[in-house]
Order: structure tokens, then sequence, then C-alpha cells
């Protein structure tokens, strides 16, 4: 057997970082131009909690954009690299959330403990349905896709006993639990900004990775990518297995954050429009606009709130409108000026 | 013996693309695969490209039965291809189409993502293509896509290029510049190639043994003066009056 140090190492050197695993080198560059921009950004969103701190209302407003952006960030991802558009992610926002509701109310166990048990059981539902990304193309991944969580709803009122319909479930033990009430938002707001921000810098490395450009690949030509020795089958289901996996931590979440969770506020179609929303205006494929488009859906919405019944009409409405002005989103828009690496850019983006 | 195919058949429906061809590849040999239009070319291509699996038959490349293989096996064996119609990934810059070849093509230990951008460059540094590394697939010219795709056919390390009808569409100048690189790459990278093309004149300068297919059909193989001299090749390609 070789040594330790033989088979996994770790160097730096002319301001690169690289890591030997067996025969396999991963290797990054380190330099400000990657990380400025970023690095600012996230300051900025650090800081924002302490800034909310007496107005509870905005802080539930930044819980729920950072989120949203849990969802939009690992879609991002799989939306390139299964090259296919998924029009059902909040059927995983159902599995995360039911799972951890359900082993809270029964079994009494806390967060974290569902923690375990939501990742297992959504990557058993990831594993299961992963074999639509080879088998299910363009139109039809997308049709079965938008018709599972109403399928889910549907089992949601079918077996009432289970998951209590349309008043859903109540009484799961909360995220965090201290005496004060704004102490709690601030933990909270902090948890969500953890994930999402965790999930931005995976992503983010993956991107500019190899798996990255072989994402952009199968995004691109499925049957090339293969004749140039890629098995994209696997590629694709791996994809869709971690990020279902990811999404359904926001249902994790958003069940142990608002004690209770109902399958009617996730699963129908308004809140597919919403993230659909988020993914266009970030542009497909983007990690960074995703966050963006995560901010302005949950802003929008808190806006639209004030105008009654007419918002179920104008956030479609917006939408639409979007969806022809800014075929490239808002962060396309700014990424098309500035746009400058000291790699090759890899544009990922469907025609 | 690199490649051999015994009695391949693929159907289409009633279609007969290709009916009990057999062929034999030896090492370094360039073959030229010649026929009329819809004679089965692209689809035996197809079939050893793993693009179609064979009704029936047997394909071996180096020794192993590649009959059933998918296209990703079959390129990490070492068979890589070009497209007829040029299909870069056209969203990606053209280093990075390459870069896919590299890292996806035979396994090459100790290959991290930046070396593999190193590896690319050379490979279009190779057909001349190093000056447009950051454009996109999509915008270039018709014989930079066809290079473009020789680069990245040759970045997957093969040891037989199946090369599909480079000079359709390209000017002479272009032509004979393509044909310079195909001969260049030959040299350089010791590769076995099947060339399918339909301009003769550059079958006849550039391949060491011609194989006519016609009707899905093996009609004739071996040196490409006595091959078109042949009344049946003329009579296929030109009809019975003529021949």
């Amino acid at each position: 057997m070789k040594p330790y140090g033989e088979s996994m190492r770790l160097e730096h050197r002319r301001g690169n970082l690289k890591l030997h695993v067996m025969s396999l080198k991963l290797e990054w560059t380190i330099e400000p131009r990657y990380w400025r921009n970023p690095l600012i950004a996230i300051t900025g969103l650090l800081l924002l909690p302490f800034i909310l701190y007496n107005r509870p209302d905005y802080l539930t407003l930044f819980i729920t954009a950072n989120i949203y952006a849990c969802i939009a960030i690992p879609l991002a991802w799989q939306m390139t690299g299964t090259g296919r558009m998924n029009f059902g992610p909040q059927f995983f926002i159902g599995i995360g959330g039911y799972t951890a509701a359900l082993l809270s109310i029964h079994w009494g166990w806390g967060p974290w403990q569902t923690l375990g048990a939501v990742i297992l059981v959504s990557l058993g539902f990831a594993a299961i349905l992963s074999p639509l990304t080879t088998v299910a193309k363009g139109l039809y991944f997308s049709l079965i896709t938008l018709t599972l969580p109403l399928i889910f709803l549907e089992l949601t009122f079918v077996y009432t006993e289970i998951f209590k319909g349309e008043s859903g479930l109540a009484g799961i033990a909360p995220l965090v639990n201290f005496a004060r009430m704004k102490i709690n938002f601030l933990a909270a707001a902090y948890i969500s900004l953890g994930i999402m921000l965790f999930y931005l810098l995976v992503i983010d490395k993956i991107f500019r990775s190899r798996f990255g450009l072989l994402a952009a690949a199968i995004n691109d030509d499925e049957d090339v990518a293969q004749t140039c020795g890629l098995n994209i089958n696997k590629y694709k289901m791996i994809c869709f297995i971690v990020t279902s996996v990811m999404i359904a931590l926001g249902g994790w979440f958003f069940a142990h954050q608002d004690g209770t969770f109902a399958g009617i506020t996730y699963l129908p179609l308004p809140f597919m429009i919403k993230i659909l929303l988020i993914v266009i205006i970030g542009g497909r494929g983007e990690i960074y606009g995703a966050i963006v488009g995560s901010y302005f859906v949950a802003v929008l919405e808190k806006v639209l709130m004030n105008f009654g019944a007419i918002n179920y009409i104008l956030f479609p409405l917006i939408m639409l409108i979007l969806l022809f002005a800014l075929r490239e989103g808002l962060y396309g828009i700014y990424r098309k000026h500035k746009y400058k690496e000291y790699f090759p850019a890899m544009r990922v983006r469907k025609r | 013996m690199l490649l051999t195919i015994e009695n391949a058949v693929k159907r289409f429906g009633g279609l007969i693309a290709v009916n009990n061809v057999s062929m034999t590849v030896e090492k370094g040999e360039i073959i030229g695969l010649i026929g009329p239009n819809g004679a089965g070319k692209t689809t035996l291509m197809n079939l050893i490209s793993g693009f179609y699996q064979a009704n029936s038959g047997k394909l071996t490349f180096n020794g192993v039965d590649i009959t059933s293989f998918k296209q990703h096996e079959i390129c990490k064996q070492g068979i890589a291809r070009t497209f007829q119609i040029p299909r870069p990934f056209p969203d990606l810059t053209a280093i990075a189409n390459v870069c896919v070849g590299v890292l996806c093509g035979k396994p090459r230990p100790h290959m991290s993502y930046h070396d593999s951008m190193l590896d690319a460059s050379h490979y279009l540094e190779f057909v001349g293509l190093f000056g447009k590394r950051n454009i996109l697939a999509r915008d270039l010219s018709l014989y930079e896509m066809r290079a473009l795709e020789l680069a990245r056919a040759l970045a997957t390390n093969p040891q037989l290029v199946l090369i599909d009808e480079v000079m359709a569409g390209l000017n002479p100048g272009e032509a004979s510049s393509a044909v310079d690189l195909i001969q260049r790459m030959i040299e350089e990278y010791d590769v076995t190639v099947i060339w399918v093309e339909h301009v003769m004149k550059v079958i006849m300068a550039a391949t060491s043994r011609v194989v006519v297919l016609h009707y899905g059909e093996k009609i004739a193989s071996g040196p490409p003066f006595e091959v078109v001299n042949d009344p049946k090749i003329i009579e296929a390609y030109l009809g019975e009056k003529i021949a």
C-alpha cells in the first residue's frame, strides 16, 4: 500500500492550489479577481441581518430570499448538467418538508436529527427518479417533472390522516429556540444565509472545474459529448441526484422555520412560477444571477401583496414580459459587459 | 489488425443501410470509403463509432469486441470521429471544445483542468486555431469548425480516426489546406484513418486502399487506381450505359 503522502497531496505553487488524489489532480487558481467582487457582496449580505435586526418582517423576507436562492442555485447546475428544464423542483421541497415534519411530529426529532433523514429520503427519491434524465428528452422531461409535484399534492389530500391535507402539519420542532424572538430570527437568517453561501461556494467551484465544462458540453450537445468519451448518463444522474438533495434541504428549512408545513403552499404551480421567474431573471445556468433573481422575486412578492387579489395576475404577467424582454436575465446584462476571465470564458447557455 | 468488421448488418425498418459488410483495417492504413449517395458510408461510420448498434455482425477493435459498446466506451478504446455537418459545442469557446476531448477521451492520469487547457491549446495550435481559442465555436467559419472537430477528435488520443467528408462546402483553398491538415495529422500522430469522401482526386492521392459501398454492400476493395478502373464501380457511379 502506498503511504498517505503519495496517494493524497496538497501543494501551493505559483498562485495555484493543487490537490493530488490517487491519479487525479485538481487545481485551483487563487487570484483576487476571482473572489474580490463576490467577497464584497458576501460581506454586504452578512451585515444585512444586523441592519434589519429590529424589523422581523424584513428579516423574514431576507430568509425567504435566501431559501429561494437555495432552490435556484442547484437548479442552475441541474439545468445545465442534465441539459433539461426541470419544471418541478418544488417536488423535492415537498419531500424534504414532509419528511422533516412527520419525523419531528411523530418521533419528536429535532432539526439536526431530521436533517440526516431528509438527506437520505430525498437521496432515495432522487435516485429513483434520476433515470428520467436519460430516458425522457426535452419537453417530455419538463412535462413529467411538472406533474410530479401536482401528483404529490393530490396524495397529500388523499392521505389526509398522514399529511393533514390543506391545513398541513403543525407542531414541528423549531430550527433554533432562544428566549428572545428577535434572536431566533437573526439565527434563522444566518442559517439560511449559511446554506445559501455554502451552495454558492460548492457549485461555483463545480462550474469552474472540469465538471462544469462537462455540464456545459452536455447542455450543448449530448451526442457529441458522448462521442468525445463522456459517459453522459452517469453524469446526468449524479447531477440530478445531488441537486435534488440540495433542493430538498430548502423544504427542511421551511418546515422547521415556520413550525408548520403544508404541501399546498409549495407544491402547486404558483410556487413553480416563482422559481421559474428567479431562473429567468437570473439567466439560465447562472448561479450569481439566481441570487439576484431570488432577492428580486422575494421583494416583488412583498410589493405585489399590497395590490390585493390582482397580484395573482400581475406575477405571471411580469414573468412573461421579462421572458421576452430579458433573454439572458438581469445578471446576463451585467455579465455581457463585464465578463473577462483569466481562463477562457465558458458560457453556458441554451439557444 | 486494428479493426475488423465481420458481416455487419444495419437495418432501418425495411431499409438495409449496411448489408453484410466485412472489412479489416491494418494499423497505419489510410482507407478511403467511397460510394454513391445513400450507399451506407456514414451508417458504417456510425456503426464503428457506436452511434448505432449493428443488428448483426461483429466489430473488433484491437482484439476487443466493441459490437455492443456505447459511444463513450468506444471513444475510450481509441476511436474518434468527425461529423459530416460540423457539430462543435456551439456555446463553448474553441479551447473549451477541445478541452472536453482531452478530459473525456483516453484516461490521462494526473491531468487537472488547468493541464487540460494547456493540452487543448497544443491541439488547437496544431490545427491553426490557437489565435481563435477564445471565440465561441458557433462564430467560427465552416473550415474552422472542421478543424476544431479534428482537434477535438485528436484530443481524445485516438488510434483510429473516422473522417466524414471534410471537403463538403469548402472552397478550393480551404479544401487543400484541410487535406494538408489531415496528412500532417497522420504523420505526426501516427493514426489510422477511415476517410469518407466524394472528391475522388483527394481519395486517389491520399489513401492506400479504397473500399466501395453500393446499396449497403461492399462491392470492391483495393488500391485506388485498380478500383476506379473496375467496370463494376463505374457502373455503380455512372450507370450501366456508360460502363
